[in-house]
C-alpha cells in the first residue's frame, strides 16, 4: 500500500501566513554550545586555579581567589534566585491565566530542578566532607614533630654559631679597649686574630673607629683580617651598617649575610669601650662562615617547616576555595537545571502550543494557517504532519465547498424539476397520489382531485380515510390489494367507478417508493373513460359497417322482387292486385326505411377524418343558430357567447353538425314536453378556460331531461330516448368531438333538462 | 520555620561571629599644625595571628585612617586619608622578626628583633602619629577620625564581600586652633 509520506515543507514552500516557531537566540544551538563551551572552559580554568591554590601566595589566595570564588558563588546564587523567582512568577502567571501546558511546564521544571537539587547538594556535602577529611590528613603529629625538631636543630645550630661569634667579637673588643685602637694595639690584636683564624675560631674580623659628629655618630673602618679560606663576595657594607647600628645605640649585634657562592656569614658586632665615662672607641665585627651545604640544608628545613605551618594557617582559606568551587559547581548545576527546565519545557510545549493555536485558527476557518518547523527532529516531523493535515483540510474544504455549490445547484435543479413535475402533475390529466410510508397521503394532484372529487384537505390524511366514500370503494380495495401483494400485476389495472352517476374508468398503477421512513406508494390514475368509449365506438362502427354490408345487399333484390311482384300482379284480380299492391308497397317502404337506416350506419362507419383549421367557434355557433330562426315556434334559443374566444382547430362542417345535432336533440326534447308547461329554452354558451386550456361549448335545454343512469349510455349507438331515431346522432357527435381531441359530457341541467358540455383543446 | 527563615537566621548569627570581638581604640589630638592620631587594635594578636607570624608568612595589619567631617542629611565629607601598614616576617632559622612600619608608602620603621612583645606593640599600637595637617580643618568644627584595620593574610573560611571592612573604630574631636 502506498502511503503518501508528509512532505517536509521548506520555508519557501509555506504560505506567507506561516508562523515561525524559532527564536533567534534561545533556539540557536550553535550559540548555546558556544556559551556552554565558554562556561566549561571557565570551569576548567577555575579547576586549574583551585588545584594550584596551595602554591599560590597567601594574599593572592585569600584576597583574590577566595574572594573571587565567593563573589562568583554569591552572584550565581543571586542569578539562581532571580531565575527561580522569574520561573515561579512566570509559571504562576501562566497557570492563573490558564495558558495551555502551564501545568505540564510546572511539573517539568520542578522535576528537572528536583533531579538537579540532589546531585548539587551531594556535590557540596560530599565535596565539603572530602575536603575536610583531606585537610585533616594534611597534618599529622609525627610530621609535625619531625619538622619542628628539625627546625629547632637548625635554629639551635645557628644560635650556637651566633653566640660563638658574639663571644669572639666581645673578646676582641675588650682586648682593643685596652689599647684604644692604637697602632700597636691593632698590631697586637692582629697577631691574636691570626691565631684565631688559624684555629678556625673566626673567619673575618673587621675593626671600626667611632667618629662622633655633631649631628650623628658614624664609624669608619680601621683594619680587617680575613681567613684565606673565606669565600669572597661578602659585602663590606653589611659590616659597615652593623657597626654603625651598634655604635648608634641598642640594636641587634648580629646579622646573617648570605653569600653569593652559598653559605652565610654570621656576623656579630661588639663595642670597643672608650675611656671611662666616655664614648665607645670603636666597633669590632667578627664573622664566621657557615658552610654552604649546611646553610642550604638549614634553610630547606626551615622552608619545609614554614610551608607546613603556612599550610596549617591557610587551611581554612584553602578549604574555602574548594568549598567555593564545589558550591560553584553545584550552583552551575542548579542554574543549568533552572534554565534548562523552562527551556526544555518550552522546547517541548512550544511546538504543541503553536499547533494548538494553529488548530484553533484552522478551526476558526483560517485554513491557510501554517507553521514553520524549527527543528528536524520528531517535532519538526509533527509540524510537517500538521501542515500536511492543514493542507489536506484546506483541500477538503475546497472540495466540500465545491460539493456544496454542486449540491446547491443540484438542489436548485431538483427544486426546479420538482416544480416542473408539480406543474406537470397539476396540468396533466393523469391523477397522481403519493402515499407516505405511514399510509398518509403526501400529495394529490389536481387531476386526481378532479377524477375522485377530492379536495385539498386529502393531503395528510390516511389514504383509507380519504377514499372512504362508497363510490370510491372499488379503487380503495384495488389499492389495498396491490399494497398487500394480492392484486394483479402492478403494470396496470382498470377500475370502474360511478361518480355522480357517471361511469369513470380508471387505469390504476402503483409504484413503491422507498424512503428513509419505509416504503411509500405512488398511485397513478389514468382516466381511460374516453378510450373505453372510443373502443366502444370503434366496435359499433365495425358492427355498423358489417350490418350495413350484410343488410344492404339483400335490400335491393327484395325491393326489386316486391316491385316485380306488383307489376306481375297488376293484371290480377282486384282483391289480389290490391293485396299484392299493399304488400309490395309496404315491402318497398320498409326496404327504403332499411336503406335509410343502412345509409346512416354506413355514414357512421365511414365518417371521414376531420380536416381541422383554426376556427372561431362563436361564428360557427351563430351560423348554426341562424338556421333555426323563425322555425321553432315557442322554443327560444339563447346564445351566451363569450366575447374573447381563441381560435380552435376544428373541422367547421363537422363542428356545425355537432352543434346542429345537439340543438336538434334539444328541440326534439322540448317538443315532447307536456303541453302547458314551461316555455322551452335552449341556451348555447361558449367559454374559455385558460387554466385547463380548453374551450367549452355548452348546449342546455329545460326539457324533460335524461332518465337516471342513462347518461353513460347516451352516446352509445342505437341508444335513443326518442320514439323515432336511429340512436346514432350522439354517437356521431361524440365521435367527432373525440376525433378533435375533445370530450363531451352529458349532465342534468338545473333546475331541469339536459346539459351537454363540449371541451375542445385550444 | 521555613527553609528561608532558617537560612536568614543562620546568616544573622554568622555575621556578628565573623565580625569577631576585635576593636580599635582611637584618639586624636590637634597640635602644632598636625592632627595626631593614636590607635590601638585590641584582641587582634590572637593565636591565629601568632600562628600566621610563626609560620613565616609575611603578616601585616593595614590601618586606613580617614579624617571625616559629619554632614547632615548627606554622606560625611572625607577630609583626608592616611594608610599605616605594620608588617612582620619571622625567620624561623634565626628566630628573629623583621618588623616594618610604613606610613603612606614611606618606611617609618624597619627593624629586626627577637622580642615578640615589641612585635606585638609595633603591629597593634600607634601613638600620636602626625597623619594629617590642620590646615585642611576649619576652626571650631567637629571632625572624627575613623580607623579601619585589616589583617593579612585572611585565614577565614570565606571572604564575604561585606566582611572585608575589617575592624572599625573612630573618635571625634573639635578643632580649636591655638
Amino acid at each position: 500500500m502506498a502511503v503518501d509520506a508528509p512532505r517536509r515543507a521548506a520555508p519557501a514552500d509555506l504560505p506567507a501566513g506561516a508562523r515561525a516557531l524559532r527564536r533567534p537566540f534561545r533556539d540557536n544551538p550553535v550559540l548555546i554550545l558556544v556559551v556552554m563551551g565558554l562556561l566549561l572552559a571557565a570551569l576548567i580554568a577555575i579547576v586549574g586555579v583551585v588545584n594550584r591554590s596551595v602554591d599560590l601566595a597567601p594574599d593572592y589566595l585569600s584576597e583574590v581567589v577566595l574572594y573571587a570564588l565567593t563573589a562568583l558563588d554569591l552572584a550565581m546564587l543571586a542569578v539562581l534566585a532571580l531565575l527561580l523567582a522569574r520561573n515561579i512568577v512566570k509559571l504562576v502567571v501562566e497557570r492563573r491565566r490558564g495558558l495551555p501546558f502551564a501545568r505540564f511546564q510546572t511539573k517539568l521544571v520542578l522535576l528537572l530542578l528536583g533531579s538537579a537539587l540532589v546531585p548539587a547538594g551531594l556535590v557540596v556535602a560530599v565535596g565539603g566532607e572530602v575536603i575536610r577529611k583531606s585537610a585533616e590528613r594534611w597534618f599529622s603529629a609525627p610530621v609535625d614533630q619531625v619538622l619542628a625538631s628539625s627546625r629547632e636543630v637548625a635554629s639551635d645550630y645557628y644560635e650556637v654559631r651566633e653566640r660563638a661569634v658574639t663571644g669572639t667579637a666581645g673578646a676582641l673588643a675588650r682586648r682593643l679597649a685596652a689599647t684604644s685602637l692604637s697602632d700597636s694595639g691593632l698590631a697586637e690584636l692582629g697577631d691574636a686574630v691570626r691565631v684565631d683564624i688559624g684555629l678556625g675560631r673566626v673567619g673575618l674580623v673587621e675593626v671600626y673607629r667611632v667618629v662622633e659628629t655633631p649631628s650623628a655618630v658614624r664609624v669608619e673602618p680601621v683594619v680587617n683580617w680575613a681567613a684565606p679560606s673565606l669565600p669572597r663576595g661578602y659585602s663590606a657594607g653589611v659590616a659597615d651598617r652593623l657597626a654603625a647600628q651598634v655604635a648608634s645605640g641598642p640594636a641587634p649585634a648580629t646579622v646573617f649575610e648570605p653569600l653569593p657562592q652559598g653559605g652565610e656569614l654570621v656576623r656579630a658586632a661588639a663595642l670597643v669601650p672608650g675611656p671611662p665615662g666616655g664614648r665607645p672607641a670603636g666597633v669590632v665585627v667578627a664573622s664566621e662562615y657557615v658552610d654552604a651545604d649546611l646553610a642550604r640544608h638549614s634553610r630547606r628545613i626551615v622552608e619545609a617547616y614554614e610551608g607546613y605551618q603556612q599550610l596549617r594557617v591557610l587551611q581554612r582559606p584553602l578549604q574555602g576555595v574548594y568549598l567555593a568551587f564545589f558550591g560553584l559547581t553545584a550552583l552551575l548545576v542548579l542554574l543549568g537545571a533552572a534554565w534548562l527546565g523552562p527551556y526544555v519545557a518550552k522546547r517541548i510545549t512550544r511546538p504543541i502550543q503553536a499547533m494548538a493555536e494553529a488548530a484553533r485558527e484552522i478551526g476558526a476557518g483560517h485554513f491557510e494557517h501554517r507553521l514553520v518547523p524549527d527543528t528536524r527532529d520528531e517535532f519538526g516531523g509533527l509540524v510537517d504532519a500538521f501542515n500536511t493535515m492543514a493542507h489536506e483540510l484546506s483541500t477538503s474544504r475546497d472540495r466540500l465547498e465545491q460539493s456544496r455549490r454542486d449540491l446547491e445547484r443540484k438542489n436548485l435543479e431538483v427544486e426546479e424539476r420538482r416544480r416542473y413535475i408539480e406543474a406537470i402533475l397539476e396540468r396533466i390529466a393523469t391523477g397522481v397520489i403519493s402515499v407516505n410510508a405511514d399510509g398518509r397521503i403526501g400529495t394529490v394532484n389536481g387531476a386526481a382531485q378532479r377524477l375522485l372529487q377530492l379536495d385539498g384537505s386529502a393531503a395528510g390524511r390516511p389514504l383509507a380515510a380519504a377514499l372512504s366514500r362508497d363510490e370510491l370503494e372499488p379503487l380503495r380495495k384495488a389499492i389495498e390489494r396491490r399494497v398487500s401483494g394480492r392484486g394483479p400485476d402492478p403494470g396496470g389495472q382498470e377500475v370502474a367507478l360511478v361518480i355522480d352517476g357517471r361511469d369513470l374508468h380508471l387505469a390504476l398503477a402503483t409504484t413503491p417508493m422507498p424512503s428513509q421512513d419505509g416504503i411509500g406508494l405512488a398511485i397513478v390514475l389514468d382516466d381511460v373513460s374516453p378510450l373505453i368509449r372510443a373502443q366502444k365506438v370503434a366496435a359499433w362502427r365495425d358492427v355498423a359497417r358489417r350490418l350495413a354490408h350484410e343488410v344492404k345487399n339483400p335490400l335491393t333484390p327484395i325491393q326489386l322482387c316486391a316491385e316485380r311482384m306488383r307489376r306481375h300482379f297488376s293484371q290480377a284480380p282486384e282483391p289480389t292486385r290490391a293485396l299484392v299492391e299493399e304488400c309490395s308497397t309496404t315491402i318497398v317502404q320498409e326496404v327504403e326505411s332499411l336503406k335509410l337506416l343502412v345509409d346512416e350506419f354506413s355514414q357512421f362507419a365511414r365518417m371521414p377524418a376531420p380536416r381541422t383549421v383554426p376556427s372561431d367557434l362563436n361564428l360557427l355557433v351563430r351560423d348554426v343558430l341562424s338556421l333555426y330562426r323563425d322555425l321553432l315556434g315557442d322554443i327560444r334559443i339563447e346564445a351566451r357567447l363569450t366575447a374573447v374566444l381563441p381560435l380552435v382547430r376544428v373541422d367547421p362542417e363537422q363542428f356545425r353538425r355537432v352543434v346542429l345535432n345537439l340543438v336538434d336533440n334539444s328541440v326534439e326534447a322540448l317538443r315532447e314536453r307536456p303541453a302547458g308547461g314551461v316555455s322551452g329554452v335552449i341556451s348555447i354558451e361558449t367559454e374559455h378556460d385558460p387554466v385547463a386550456a380548453v374551450v367549452r361549448v355548452v348546449v342546455a335545454d329545460n326539457g324533460p331531461g335524461i332518465p337516471g343512469g342513462d347518461h353513460a349510455r347516451l352516446f352509445l349507438p342505437y341508444y335513443s330516448t326518442k320514439q323515432r331515431g336511429s340512436g346514432l346522432g350522439l354517437s356521431i357527435v361524440r365521435r367527432i368531438v373525440v376525433e378533435h381531441g375533445g370530450n363531451i359530457e352529458a349532465s342534468d341541467n338545473v333546475p331541469r333538462g339536459t346539459r351537454m358540455t363540449i371541451e375542445l383543446p385550444c | 520555620m521555613t527553609t528561608t527563615g532558617r537560612l536568614v537566621l543562620v546568616v544573622a548569627l554568622l555575621l556578628p561571629a565573623y565580625a569577631s570581638a576585635q576593636s580599635i581604640r582611637v584618639s586624636s589630638l590637634a597640635r602644632e599644625d598636625r592632627v595626631l592620631v593614636s590607635f590601638e587594635l585590641a584582641e587582634v594578636y590572637d593565636a591565629d595571628l601568632r600562628a600566621a607570624i610563626d609560620s613565616g608568612l609575611p603578616t601585616s595589619i593595614t590601618y586606613d585612617v580617614d579624617l571625616r567631617r559629619s554632614t547632615t542629611l548627606w554622606v560625611d565629607r572625607l577630609v583626608a586619608t592616611a594608610r599605616v601598614t605594620a608588617s612582620v616576617q619571622f625567620d624561623n632559622l634565626t628566630r628573629r622578626y623583621q618588623v616594618t612600619v610604613m606610613q603612606d608608602g614611606r618606611t617609618e620603621l624597619s627593624t629586626v628583633t627577637d622580642d615578640e612583645a615589641l612585635v606585638r606593640e609595633a603591629l597593634t599600637r600607634f601613638q600620636k602619629l602626625p597623619l594629617f595637617s590642620t590646615s585642611v580643618l576649619e576652626a571650631n568644627s567637629e571632625y572624627y577620625v575613623r580607623v579601619r584595620a585589616q589583617t593579612r593574610p585572611h585565614t577565614s573560611l570565606f571572604a564575604l564581600p561585606w566582611g572585608r571592612g575589617g575592624v572599625l573604630g573612630s573618635t571625634k574631636f573639635t578643632f580649636l586652633p591655638r
